[in-house]
C-alpha cells in the first residue's frame, strides 16, 4: 500500500499550477488528498508529478456581494461546515459539508477536490446541483464558467478538462432557501447509501438525489401532494426509475425515504 | 488512583491491590505514543518484504516472470518456493498436500496466498518490483461453497486429500427417544459469515542476525513468545537456544495473532540465510485478506420442546469452512465447531444433544482463531433457539430462560456434551440484568411505541464461557510461569510467559505480587514478551492469563513472601509464622517497630551474605508454575442489548446495553470492565457490520476498511455493567473473562433486532444482520399480510 514513484510540485498561484499542469503529462492536482492518496497507495492512480495546491494564497476565501456567492476551491469541508457566511445565508451548504467524513478527513478535503473527483455518493456535488451553481475552469488557456448540472457526466466523470483547475464556484444565496438535505449512511461519516436536496417552493419541486446513481440527479417537478401517502408514492415512483450502481431495491427505497425526510425537514423549518 | 480511594485501601485490610480499580501501569505510554510497536524496532541497515499474492482463488500457475522486478532499483533478493521450501506442520500434513508451504508452490488456492518475496531497501522499492512480477496462470474451479465441498464438488482443494478434512458425531443416549416423544419441534439454520480480528497494529515480523552471539533474533506482535519460538525454531530446524524471540508492545491480538504466518517464516528465513535484517508488515488490505479469518459456521438445527418453554433436545449439524489449508498450529474451522458442540446448551439444562460435525477445505483463506472462537456462533445459535422457542409458544423470553437455567444446587454440572461446569451465578445473573434493566417495565414501553410506528426490541443472552483451558488457540501448555526477583536494593522483578496485547498484566500481575509480598505497585516491574528474559509460557489467548498467569503470580509470590519470611524471622529473631509483610517492610506482627525493610533483607541476601541463615541460598529468586487442577473453569453472565430499528431504512440503533459479568473473584474491576467494552464492540461488529464478502469467483470484495465496516466510537453504545463474583476454586478464584462479551454480545444484538421486528414475523438466522436485508424481511411481511 505505498504509491508507485512520483515528483512533487508545490505552487503558490493558480498560474503556476497552471502553467505546472499543462507542462506535464500525467500530472494531477493534489489538494486535501482524502480522495487522491488512497488511490495512489492503491496504485489505481499512478501520476507522475503531483501538483499541490495547498500552498495557493487565499485559495479558500468565502465572499457575499449582491446576493452572489464566491467560493474559492481550496476551501475544507470543515471550514465550509463552520464558515459564518455559510451559515447564515446557505445553511444546507453547511450543514451538508458537516456530514462528509469524520472531522479529520473534512480538516483537509476541500470543496474543489470533492467537486472535482465526483463521487456518486458526495454531498458536496450534489449540493451544487441543487444549489444550480457555477463552476470557473481556469487553464493556461483561460477560463471558462460551467453549471454544475452540466460539469456532472457519469462515475466519476466530469466536463474538467486534462489541463483545467477548478477555481471558483458562484451561486445565488437566495437560491439556497427552502433547499433542505436528508442523509442516510451506514455509521456516521460514511458516503451516504442515499442523500437528497429538496426544495420546496408554491409552485414548484426540486430534487436532487446523491449515493443512487452515477451521478447527482436533478428533476422539477409541480408542487407535491400534501397528503402524506400520495407525496411518499409520488417519492417511491420517481426514485424508481433511479439506476442504483447496486443493492438496487434497496437504495431506491432509501432514495424515496431520504426526500420525504429532506421535504419533512423543510416542513418543520418553514413552519 | 484517588486519595481517597488510596486512603480507603490503605485503611482497609488486605489485600490492597487486588480487586480494586488501579489504573493501568501502561497506560502512560500507550496513551501518549510512547510505546514501541514492531514498526518501531530499528535495526541499521533493514530490508523491508513486499509480497506477490495470488490474484486467483485457484490455479495452477504455470510461469513466474521475474526478469522486470529484478531490474528494478532497490530489489536485493527475491524468493519463490524454489529459494524458501519452509512451511510449519506436520510431515504428514506435508505429504497430503494440506500444510500451507510459506510460498505457493505450482498451485495457488486462495486469493492473498504469498507466491513470491521481494526483498527491498524500502517497501516502496519492494513494492515497485511487486507490480513487475508477471505471472502466469492456469484457472481452476474455485471450491467456495461448503454445501458442495462436502462432496467434493466441484473438485478436491487438495487433489491427495478429500475436502471433508474432520468429521465427528456425538449423541447422548436415549436422544432419538426423547426427540421424537416431545410434543413440539422446531428447525432453523443458522449462520455466521467471514470475520476477521482487524487488530489496529497489523501483524508482521522482523528477524536479524544478532551479529555477537550469531543467534537469529525474531521480533514479533504475537501472543505466544515461545510458542513461536518453538514453531519457528522447528520449521527453520535450529534450535531453540538459537533463536531469540523478542515481542514488543502489541497493538491488539484477538486471536489471529496466535498463528504463526507463512509470511513470518519467509521473512526469519531470509534473514537466517542471507543474514540480512529484514522485516515485513502486513498493510490493510494484506490484514482483511490473508489474516486468519473467522466465523464461516453453519448450524442447521432441529429443536424438540415442551409446551411449557422446556428444551428437551437439540439435534445441530455443524458446518464451518476451513478455508484452503488448516491454518498453524490452530484450525479455526474444527475448533469453531467442535468447541460449539461442547456448549451448545449453554447455561440451560437441556438434557439432550445430538452433533455431527462438518469441516471442509474451500478456495478461501484459512480459517483460524478470533476471540471467543466457538463461543459467538454458539451462543448466536443457543440464544436464538431459547428466542424461537419462546415466540413458537408466545412466551416472553425471560420465561423460556427461566425455565430452563440450570439451578444453582445441580452444581458442578455437566452438561449434555459432558463439559463440567463449575459454580456460577446464572440465574442471579439474569434477573439482576433485567432488574437493572427494569424489563418488565420497558415491555409495556416497547407495546405502546409499537402502535406509534416505533420498534424497539430487548435481546437477552445468557451466556457460558469456558476459560483458562487446558488447551486452546494459545497452544497445550495448561499452566503458566512466574518468576520474581527481588534486586539487591529491594525492588522487584517478575517476568511472565504471557503474551499481553493491551489487556493489562504489567497492571494485574504487578497487583498480585504487591499484595503478597506488601509492596508499593510501583516498586514492582512486570517483564514479558521476550524469550531471554520471561520463562517458559503458554502466552495469552483462551482467556487463560487471568486465571494461570494470575495463579503462577499468586504462587510465586507467595513463594517470595516465605523467603522473605524465612529470612526476617532470622534477622529479628522471632518465629517464622509472626512475620508479616507490609508497606515494604517485614516486622514481628504486633510489634512493627521490631522490622527491616524488604531493602535491608535484599542487602543481606546478596551482599551481607555471612548474616544468611544456614542453608538460605544466596539472592531472592524464586520461579514457579501453576497449573489448574480442574482443565477448564466457567465464567458466565446476561447481556441485554435494547435496540431500536427504523422500518422505513432498516437502520439499528442501540438504545442501551446491560452487562451482569461474574469471572469470579475480580483482579481489577477497571481492567475488566474495559476488556467487556471491547467485547460489546467487537460483538456489535459481527452482528451489524462486519463481513468479509467473496464474490463467485473466490475473490474477496471487501479489502479495505470502506468495504469490511468496523464498529466505531459513534456506534458502540454506553454500557452499564455489574460484577457478581462466583469464586473459581482455582488459585485465586479468578476465571477468565477475555473472551465472555465477544461471546454474548453478537445473540444479544441478533436478538434484540428479532424482538423489534416480531411484528413482521422476523427473526435474525444469519450475521451480519444487516438494514437491506431488515427492510426486505418488513417488506415480505406487509406483503404477505396484504
Ligand atoms: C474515510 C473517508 C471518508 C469520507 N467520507 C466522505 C463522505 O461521507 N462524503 C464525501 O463527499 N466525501 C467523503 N470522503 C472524501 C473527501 O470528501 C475528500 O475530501 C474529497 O472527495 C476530495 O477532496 P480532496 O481535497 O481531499 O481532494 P484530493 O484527494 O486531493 O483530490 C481528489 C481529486 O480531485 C482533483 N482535484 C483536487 N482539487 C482540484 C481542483 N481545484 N481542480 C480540479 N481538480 C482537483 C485531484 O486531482 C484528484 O483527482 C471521505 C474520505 C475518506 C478518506
Amino acid at each position: 500500500m505505498k504509491p508507485a514513484p512520483f515528483s512533487y510540485i508545490r505552487v503558490a498561484t493558480v498560474e503556476e499550477a497552471a502553467n505546472a499542469l499543462s507542462e506535464y503529462t500525467d500530472a494531477k492536482l493534489l489538494a486535501g488528498g482524502q480522495s487522491l492518496i488512497p488511490l495512489m497507495n492503491y496504485r489505481l492512480s499512478k501520476p507522475t508529478v503531483l501538483i499541490d495546491l495547498c500552498g495557493i494564497e487565499a485559495f479558500a476565501s468565502v465572499s457575499l456581494k449582491d446576493d452572489v456567492f464566491t467560493i474559492r476551491a481550496g476551501i475544507t469541508h470543515q471550514s465550509l461546515h463552520e464558515h459564518p457566511l455559510v451559515r447564515a445565508y446557505a445553511p444546507v451548504l453547511a450543514e451538508c459539508a458537516g456530514e462528509v467524513g469524520h472531522w479529520a478527513i473534512r480538516n483537509r478535503g476541500t470543496l474543489g477536490g470533492s467537486l472535482a473527483h465526483a463521487d456518486p455518493a458526495s454531498e458536496l456535488p450534489a449540493a451544487m446541483v441543487a444549489l444550480d451553481a457555477r463552476f470557473v475552469l481556469t487553464s493556461v488557456r483561460g477560463e471558462r464558467t460551467v453549471t454544475a448540472r452540466d460539469f456532472y457526466l457519469g462515475l466519476f466523470t466530469t466536463d474538467l478538462a486534462e489541463d483545467e483547475i477548478l477555481t471558483r464556484i458562484h451561486f445565488f444565496a437566495s437560491s439556497a432557501n427552502r433547499i433542505h438535505f436528508a442523509e442516510i449512511a451506514r455509521r456516521p461519516g460514511d458516503f451516504a447509501l442515499s442523500g437528497a436536496f429538496v426544495r420546496v417552493e408554491e409552485s414548484a419541486t426540486e430534487i436532487t438525489w446523491f449515493g443512487v446513481s452515477d451521478m447527482p440527479y436533478h428533476l422539477t417537478l409541480d408542487a407535491l401532494p400534501v397528503e402524506e401517502k400520495a407525496r411518499q408514492a409520488l417519492f417511491t415512483s420517481l426514485a424508481s426509475t433511479l439506476e442504483p450502481l447496486d443493492q438496487t431495491v434497496y437504495r431506491r427505497k432509501l432514495a424515496a425515504v431520504v426526500a420525504e425526510r429532506a421535504y419533512l425537514k423543510g416542513r418543520r423549518v418553514q413552519a | 488512583m484517588s486519595d481517597a480511594l488510596h486512603h480507603l485501601q490503605k485503611n482497609a485490610l488486605k489485600p490492597k491491590y487486588t480487586g480494586a480499580r488501579v489504573t493501568r501501569k501502561e497506560d502512560a505510554r500507550l496513551l501518549t505514543g510512547a510505546s514501541r510497536y514492531l514498526d518501531d524496532i530499528e535495526i541499521p541497515g533493514m530490508y523491508e518484504i513486499a509480497f506477490v499474492r495470488s490474484q486467483r482463488s485457484a490455479a495452477r500457475i504455470c510461469a513466474i516472470h521475474l526478469d522486470a522486478a529484478q531490474a528494478t532499483p532497490g530489489v536485493k533478493r527475491i524468493l519463490t518456493a524454489k529459494e524458501c521450501p519452509c512451511f510449519f506442520g506436520s510431515a504428514e500434513d506435508v505429504a497430503n498436500g494440506v500444510v500451507q508451504p510459506a510460498l505457493a508452490r505450482d498451485v495457488v488456492r486462495y486469493v492473498g496466498e504469498p507466491i513470491v518475496a521481494i526483498i527491498a531497501e524500502t517497501r516502496y522499492a519492494a513494492e515497485d518490483a511487486v507490480e513487475r512480477v508477471q505471472i502466469d496462470y492456469e484457472p481452476l474451479q474455485p471450491v467456495l461453497a461448503m454445501r458442495e465441498s462436502l462432496l467434493d464438488q466441484p473438485r478436491r482443494v487438495h487433489e491427495k486429500t478429500p475436502n471433508r478434512m474432520f468429521h465427528s458425531e456425538y449423541q447422548t443416549s436415549g436422544f432419538e427417544d426423547a426427540f421424537q416423544a416431545a410434543p413440539h419441534h422446531l428447525v432453523e439454520v443458522f449462520q455466521t459469515h467471514r470475520q476477521t480480528g482487524v487488530p489496529l497494529e497489523t501483524r508482521g515480523l522482523a528477524a536479524t542476525i544478532d551479529p555477537g552471539s550469531g543467534r537469529l533474533t525474531i521480533y514479533a506482535t504475537h501472543q505466544s513468545p515461545h510458542g513461536l519460538r518453538g514453531d519457528m525454531a522447528v520449521a527453520l530446524g535450529i534450535e531453540e537456544n538459537e533463536l531469540r524471540v523478542i515481542v514488543p508492545e502489541v497493538g491488539g491480538a484477538f486471536g489471529i495473532k496466535a498463528h504463526a504466518y507463512p509470511e513470518y517464516l519467509v521473512v526469519a528465513y531470509a534473514a537466517l540465510k542471507y543474514k540480512l535484517p529484514v522485516k515485513w508488515i502486513s498493510d490493510r488490505t494484506e490484514c482483511l485478506l490473508t489474516d486468519v479469518h473467522a466465523r464461516d459456521d453453519i448450524h442447521e438445527v432441529e429443536v424438540a420442546f415442551e409446551g411449557n418453554g422446556r428444551i428437551l433436545a437439540i439435534r445441530d449439524h455443524l458446518r464451518a469452512d476451513a478455508g484452503a489449508y488448516s491454518a498453524f498450529p490452530f484450525c479455526g474451522a474444527i475448533g469453531e465447531t467442535v468447541l460449539a458442540s461442547r456448549v451448545l446448551t449453554g447455561p440451560y439444562t437441556i438434557p439432550h444433544l445430538a452433533t455431527t460435525i462438518d469441516c471442509t477445505y474451500s478456495n478461501k483463506t484459512p480459517l483460524g482463531a478470533y476471540r471467543g472462537v466457538w463461543g459467538p456462533i454458539a451462543s448466536f445459535v443457543q440464544e436464538g433457539i431459547v428466542d424461537r422457542v419462546a415466540r413458537a409458544l408466545h412466551l416472553d423470553p425471560v420465561e423460556v430462560r427461566r425455565v430452563n437455567m440450570i439451578p444453582d444446587e445441580l452444581f458442578p454440572y455437566t452438561n449434555a456434551a459432558g463439559q463440567a461446569y463449575d459454580r456460577g451465578s446464572y440465574r442471579a445473573s439474569l434477573e439482576k440484568a433485567l432488574e437493572m434493566l427494569n424489563y418488565d417495565e420497558l415491555r409495556a414501553q416497547q407495546k405502546t411505541l409499537r402502535d406509534h410506528g416505533k420498534y424497539i426490541g430487548i435481546g437477552i443472552s445468557a451466556f457460558v464461557e469456558p476459560t483458562a483451558m487446558a488447551q486452546s488457540e494459545a497452544g497445550s501448555v495448561p499452566y503458566e510461569s512466574a518468576t520474581i526477583r527481588i534486586e539487591p536494593n529491594g525492588s522487584v522483578t517478575a517476568a511472565f510467559g504471557l503474551g499481553p496485547s493491551g489487556q493489562g498484566h504489567e497492571t494485574t500481575m504487578a497487583q498480585l505480587i504487591a499484595d503478597e509480598l506488601g509492596v508499593d505497585l510501583k516498586d514492582i516491574v512486570v517483564l514479558h514478551g521476550d524469550t531471554d528474559s520471561a520463562p517458559f509460557g503458554g502466552g495469552t489467548g483462551g482467556s487463560r492469563s487471568g486465571p494461570i498467569g494470575g495463579g503462577a503470580a499468586l504462587k510465586a509470590g507467595r513463594a517470595m513472601k516465605e523467603k522473605l519470611q524465612t529470612l526476617a524471622s532470622h534477622l529479628l529473631e522471632a518465629a517464622k509464622e509472626d512475620v508479616q509483610l507490609e508497606d515494604g517492610k517485614a516486622f514481628v506482627a504486633g510489634v512493627p517497630t521490631r522490622n527491616f525493610s524488604i531493602r535491608e533483607l535484599a542487602q543481606v541476601a546478596y551482599t551481607d551474605v555471612l548474616r544468611l541463615p544456614e542453608d538460605f541460598p544466596v539472592g531472592l529468586e524464586v520461579v514457579a508454575r501453576y497449573q489448574p487442577k480442574r482443565p477448564v473453569t466457567f465464567s458466565n453472565g446476561t447481556h441485554i442489548a435494547v435496540v431500536e430499528v427504523d422500518a422505513q431504512t432498516g437502520m439499528i440503533e442501540v438504545l442501551d446495553y446491560v452487562v451482569v459479568n461474574d469471572c469470579g473473584r475480580l483482579i481489577n474491576p477497571l481492567i475488566v470492565e474495559g476488556q467487556i467494552q471491547g467485547g460489546v464492540a467487537q460483538g456489535l461488529g459481527s452482528a451489524y457490520l462486519e463481513e468479509l464478502r467473496y464474490d463467485d469467483q473466490g475473490q474477496v470484495t471487501t479489502t479495505t476498511l470502506a468495504d469490511y465496516l468496523l464498529p466505531v466510537a459513534t456506534e458502540v453504545p454506553r454500557m452499564r455493567i455489574a460484577h457478581l463474583e462466583t469464586p473459581s476454586s482455582g488459585e485465586g478464584g479468578f476465571k477468565g473473562m477475555g473472551e465472555g462479551s465477544l461471546i454474548a454480545s453478537p445473540a444479544a444484538f441478533a436478538n434484540a433486532v428479532s424482538d423489534a421486528l416480531e411484528p413482521f414475523a422476523f427473526m435474525v438466522s444469519a450475521l451480519p444482520v444487516t438494514p437491506d436485508q431488515i427492510l426486505a424481511a418488513i417488506d415480505r411481511s406487509r406483503d404477505s399480510m396484504a
